[in-house]
């Protein structure tokens, strides 16, 4: 069975095929609901594609995790790798932007810092009241930072490296969903203000949503997504060592 | 948008544009190993600073990356779609303790968005009232 899987969904093309589709599905329902916040093209994808990889793996009697490996990683992947232009594309409404980088860049880098530090007491005081172990803990902590920085950062404070990949992807589907309701609710009215918290919180997601919010928040967006990376190699092993995770 | 309607710079074709995207995340992906594994800065940060830095020192112009830049931006909700679809292989991490990481993973959200824009904003209200400096910004 195994061999037949391979031989049949093996190709890049099944991954590349099932990302698209169920994308489009998901602005298909975006569209007939009248823009409802839990159909978020994005969102939907997510959830359906991996109710359809859950469902063929059980269909075809093997592991989900051998399925989504060697059926659907091969053209996800290469989808995967598409976000590395997609990363460094964001330079652009960064430099459109230029003129409040060059007024404002050391309220910039402060605000991340010090933001960033406060923020790993909150998540640590809401780890601990969710009665999360100290490996779970430890994972929550790097989330800030972009995945291939938050997940080193994890494995040298003792966290799991997967759980952390695992919140940077809830990360950006949940500010992609609920950026525009949080911002109303919490009143993140100064333009740099909003723009370095979601791409923060949300990363290059974060970031896309920002520049439709204007190009300050876009280009807010994208500079705290590199300097909270850079940040966080920095501030979140200390943080650890300080509240005696390592 | 920074263009002048009147004089609008032509656009380069989409293979250049292309080209210099590849050949930036190509010098970065020799670079990011440089760094120490307790430090690490991946390829794709490394890329968005040089191509920064290559747009102010206007050593290469915005009409040359921009068509495809902003195409890249939106298409970016759906090439995260195989992230999301990552979880897959993660379905088993969650088992133990999946509802109280998922909500923790939530608030964490809210927490990191809401804690930087305030400690900003009160960046902000510092520079403009303890240090008299003028913040006001133009959209």
């Amino acid at each position: 069975m195994q061999a037949e899987i391979i031989k049949f969904l093996g190709t890049p093309i099944f991954g590349i095929f099932l990302s698209i589709a169920v994308f489009l599905i998901g602005k298909w329902l975006f569209k007939i609901s009248n823009g409802f916040f839990l159909f978020q093209p994005l969102f939907v994808g997510m959830v359906l594609g991996i109710l359809i990889l859950v469902l063929m793996a059980k269909m075809l009697g093997v592991g989900t995790t051998w399925f989504y490996t060697n059926a659907y990683l091969p053209g996800g992947s290469l989808i995967i790798w598409f976000l590395q232009p997609a990363t460094i594309a964001f330079a652009i409404p960064l430099y459109r932007r230029n003129d409040i980088v060059k007024r404002f860049w050391p309220v910039i880098i402060l605000s991340l810092i010090i933001g960033l530090f406060l923020s790993e007491f909150a998540i640590y005081g809401v780890s601990k009241l969710f009665g999360l172990d100290n490996a779970g803990i430890a994972s929550m902590l790097p989330q800030a930072a972009t995945t291939a920085v938050a997940m080193p950062i994890a494995g040298a404070i003792k966290g799991i490296p997967a759980v952390t990949a695992m919140a940077c992807i809830v990360n950006a589907v949940i500010i992609y969903a609920l950026a525009d309701w949080l911002i109303k609710l919490f009143h993140l009215t100064d333009p740099i203000g909003a723009g370095l918290g979601l791409g923060t919180a949300g990363h290059t997601v974060g970031s896309a949503k920002a520049l439709q919010l204007g190009s300050i928040q876009g280009s807010m967006a994208s500079i705290a997504t590199v300097i909270i990376s850079i940040v966080a190699d920095i501030v979140v092993p200390l943080f650890a060592k300080l509240v005696g995770l390592i | 948008m920074s263009q002048n309607s009147s004089t609008e710079p032509k656009a380069a074709p989409v293979l250049i544009q292309m080209g210099i995207f590849a050949a930036i995340l190509f010098v970065s992906s020799l670079i990011s190993p440089l760094f120490p594994a307790n430090f690490p800065v991946p390829t794709p940060v490394i890329g968005l600073i040089l191509l920064y830095g290559l747009l102010a020192f206007k050593i290469i112009k915005l009409e040359w990356v921009e068509k495809f830049a902003d195409f890249m931006i939106g298409l970016i909700a759906f090439l995260f779609v195989p992230s999301g679809i990552a979880l897959t292989a993660s379905l088993d991490v969650m088992k133990d303790q999946g509802i109280q990481l998922i909500i923790v993973i939530i608030l964490s959200t809210i927490i990191l968005l809401v804690v930087v824009s305030f400690v900003t904003a009160g960046m902000m209200w510092v520079v403009k009232n303890v240090f008299h400096q003028n913040t006001d910004i133009s959209e």
